[in-house]
């Protein structure tokens, strides 16, 4: 049977009394939103029912957590990522709140004493604390189930500009991928569309998940790839096939702007391989009964590297907890590895 | 003697025709010509340059008029080098032109557009060929503007659409744009929806932050469009406008493949949030969106293309045009070559002559003109 | 001395094409551009290989590079050896017809060569 490395599994805080109890003054006293959405909520909860067990804040005992994931639900390894509180304006505030989360990743579940060797942590940093971001990368980098660096998927700043880069290239130097997620809660981030505010939770969900495109293509068109040639990038909302049509524009309209922009001087597909990654959730790749069916999955996938790229997750304990039951039938055999865990195994170095 | 009548071979869905210095003004009315048009110079308000944007201001820079004037001023020398030249047949007009952002005032400038479109373009001195088709431009954010605008213009003999930006907020699936869809159904007419790159709200706000160049600018504008398609399938457009066609226009297509399996899939899980959605995003698609194929984004293995186009059923959704006079033009010569063969006449003139208004099958024929396919 | 070889084609004497300068001569399908670039003579095809348009209408330029000394961290380099398309500004070398980021991409060049003052073109 094979391996199953599940590269986004959501972690929290069990309430507000838990994070605070990991908050130092003055920060413990502070207003902090909690987790919940308020305009773009998931109508009927944001978590699978068979997660939210009472007394429990879904996605905060590692206890139950490794056992549905690594005991019932055949996972070898999962990728944690800590969800955090929205997009603070109070930076320093955000920093706290992001170390309080690391501290508990490690201490409660990288060294759980029954799944801690079955789990692998995103250590969550602040990317307008750049400062903060790198003391906190130091703290953690060298803890050996430390895997990855996150930080969210709202900016008010593409993480193609310069402000970021002494965060990936310290990310870089420590041999750990960068992960961008949407983030929880509410902060200042601006509307999640182009269009503003959606009125539709089936549309904000559609479309937050892409805004990795704003990121991606700013990073190319920055030379960051090009600047820190170790850098890897996962995005881990999903949407991995998106990327096919828009390196396809990229590349399409990459020529007539390379005097524009010397410091990225390839094509901008270049800068894919080795560089870029995706978390494959619930709602990516070609659905049965959907335009062109489901038989050319495996065409699909080879296009643009993508079967080098996409890793599966889970994004448990969230509603669209994906199963890797549901991945394309039509995917071969080598496909399936690579989605399921040997794209994941060789970027987080864990190789069996 | 009957001129000599010849099938309609090419639609060019989108064609940039540009008033010459100070026509417009005479046809806004006061007092907003004098209030906001003449109110204070304008200069330059360009940031997301087109290459060599100084020289060429986003243009071919075969396309200024010998004397000097801007690409599309001149209808005589489109018509040679589109109609003639590249050998497009009936080529869609979408003026662009100024937006503001008080939507009254955008209204009163789109009705100038409209004036112009019909004295300059449309007259018969100008259109003796009877290639050019205009659009009722409309600000859909003045929705009763908009919608007396569509009123005013439905049925004119050259006007096949009405067009609106691809801006303003919300998303279009709000139910505050209902009068502008309203009217444009009564009359069947489709709805083409143009990039307008204004300030502010008339620019995408990506959510995360400003590119940094044209380059990261115009690829990532494609998502705004996504959006639009987003908001008008879950916020049920189509099921209060069953006969509503949409086109987007130059913000390109290979991306509505992946999207649509995307929007199927949001839809399965999240059906009891939005019972109203009877059908599958990608029915809705289908049945009410059209995109034009300029930019054509293709990949280094044009085999991965043709895949992309049976898997989408191109053949249904795709207009051909070129964007002449803009320096991203596709020649119909050019563009025909890459799509597969079966689907050439659906998408070269067939769709475009079953979307739009007063598009004829068959056109008086012209000498020299280029033979495309 | 060796005689020109193949279809060749007297286009204008050296002192008409200064450096810096093209001149189009209607051989073939399009045409050929002959340009001078300070000293050298080189002939390309007035078509683009993207979609056909006319090349030799497009600006003769240099190339961007990455400057870090320079305001905005770039400049441009080898003033006047390349020609950019003036439709979708595609930049070609003269001297080899291709380009460094695909030199797969290519355009049409031809042999030129200064005889008793005269440039001939092999088209």
């Amino acid at each position: 049977m094979s391996r199953v490395i599940d590269a986004s599994v959501h972690v929290f805080f069990g309430g507000n009394d838990d994070m605070r109890a990991h908050l130092r003054e003055p920060y413990r006293s502070r207003g902090i939103p909690d987790y919940e959405k308020d305009w773009y909520g998931a109508p009927g909860g944001e978590y699978v029912p068979w997660a939210r067990v009472p007394g429990t804040y879904p996605g905060s005992d590692p206890e139950l957590a490794g056992r549905q994931l690594l005991e019932e639900r055949g996972v070898d390894l999962a990728i944690l990522h800590p969800m955090t509180r929205g997009l603070l304006p109070d930076r320093h505030l955000a920093s706290a709140v992001a170390a309080a989360h690391n501290e508990m990743l490690v201490r409660r579940w990288l060294e759980h004493e029954t799944y801690g060797e079955r789990f692998r942590g995103t250590v969550r940093v602040v990317p307008d604390d750049i400062e903060g971001a790198l003391k906190e990368l130091a703290r953690w980098k060298d803890h050996p189930r430390v895997v990855q660096v996150g930080v969210p998927m709202q900016s008010h700043v593409l993480y193609g500009k310069p402000q970021f880069w002494p965060l990936w290239e310290a990310a870089a130097e420590a041999g750990l991928p960068v992960a961008v997620h949407v983030e929880a809660g509410s902060g200042v981030e601006h509307a999640p569309t182009p269009s503003g505010p959606p009125r539709t939770f089936a549309q904000y969900y559609s479309f937050m998940a892409l805004n990795y495109v704003y990121h991606l293509l700013n990073m190319i068109a920055e030379g960051v790839f090009e600047t820190y040639p170790n850098l890897k990038v996962v995005f881990a909302d999903g949407g991995g096939d998106m990327v096919t049509p828009f390196i396809w524009r990229m590349d399409t309209f990459g020529r007539p702007h390379l005097e524009q922009t010397p410091w990225a001087p390839r094509m901008p597909s270049d800068y894919l391989a080795g560089h870029v990654y995706f978390v494959n959730g619930k709602v990516d790749g070609p659905p049965a009964d959907g335009p062109g069916g489901q038989d050319m999955a495996s065409e699909w996938l080879r296009m643009t590297g993508k079967e080098d790229m996409v890793m599966f997750g889970s994004s448990y304990p969230h509603w669209d907890t994906a199963d890797p039951a549901e991945l394309p039938s039509a995917w071969t055999p080598e496909q399936r590895d690579k989605v399921l865990s040997g794209n994941a195994a060789k970027l987080y170095s864990l190789e069996s | 003697m009957e001129p000599r009548k010849v099938p309609v071979r090419v639609v060019d869905s989108d064609v940039h025709p540009v008033p010459r210095p100070g026509v417009i003004a005479q046809y806004v009315p006061e007092p907003i010509r004098s209030r906001y048009l003449l109110s204070h110079p304008r200069g330059e308000t360009i940031f997301y340059d087109a290459p060599d944007y100084a020289h060429a201001k986003a243009m071919r820079v075969d396309a200024f008029t010998p004397d000097g004037g801007f690409p599309g001023s001149d209808p005589a020398l489109a018509f040679r080098q589109l109609i003639v030249e590249a050998g497009s047949d009936i080529g869609i007009l979408e003026p662009g032109g100024r937006g503001h952002h008080i939507p009254e005032v955008t209204s009163a400038y789109k009705h100038a557009m409209n004036v112009w479109q019909d004295k300059d373009w449309l007259d018969p001195v100008n259109n003796w060929h009877e290639r050019w088709r205009g659009s009722i431009c409309a600000a859909v954010e003045d929705p009763q503007g908009a919608a007396r605008e569509i009123e005013e213009w439905a049925g004119h003999p050259y006007m096949a659409q009405v067009l609106i930006n691809a801006e303003p907020r919300p998303a279009w699936g709000d139910p505050k744009y209902d009068p502008v869809w309203a009217a444009a159904v009564r009359h069947n007419l489709p709805v083409s929806c143009h990039l307008g790159r204004g300030l502010h709200e008339q620019l995408p706000m990506p959510p995360v932050g400003f590119p940094s160049s044209n380059h990261d600018f115009m690829v990532s504008y494609s998502l705004l469009a996504a959006n639009q398609i987003m908001s008008m399938v879950f916020d049920g457009l189509f099921e209060r406008f069953p006969t509503l066609k949409i086109v987007l226009v130059e913000h390109a297509f290979s991306w509505i493949l992946p999207l649509m399996w995307r929007l199927d899939a949001v839809h399965r899980a999240r059906k009891s949030d939005i019972p109203e959605i009877r059908r599958k995003p990608s029915e809705y698609i289908k049945d009410h969106v059209k995109f034009t194929t300029q930019p054509l984004d293709y990949p280094e293995d044009k085999l991965e293309l043709t895949r992309a186009f049976e898997w989408m059923e191109a053949d249904k959704i795709l207009l051909f045009s070129s964007d002449y006079p803009h320096w991203t033009f596709d020649d119909p010569r050019w563009l025909v070559k890459h799509l597969p063969e079966g689907m050439r006449d659906a998408v070269m003139h067939l769709n475009g002559i079953e979307t739009y208004a007063t598009v004829p099958t068959h056109v008086t024929a012209l000498d020299g003109k280029a033979f495309v396919y | 001395m060796a005689l020109p070889q193949g279809r060749e084609h007297v286009v204008c004497t050296e002192d008409e094409i200064p450096p810096g300068t093209h001149k189009v001569f209607p051989i073939g399908r399009h045409g050929v551009g002959v340009y001078n670039v300070n000293g050298a003579f080189y002939a390309i095809a007035n078509y683009c290989p993207h979609e056909g348009g006319p090349l030799c209408s497009g600006r003769v330029r240099g190339r961007s590079v990455v400057s870090e000394d320079a305001p905005g961290g770039a400049s441009v380099v080898r003033e006047g050896e390349f020609v950019y398309c003036p439709w979708h500004q595609w930049g070609f070398e003269l001297a080899t017809g291709t380009t460094a980021v695909k030199p797969e991409w290519s355009i049409r060049t031809y042999p030129v060569r200064v005889i008793d003052r005269k440039i001939v073109v092999t088209a």
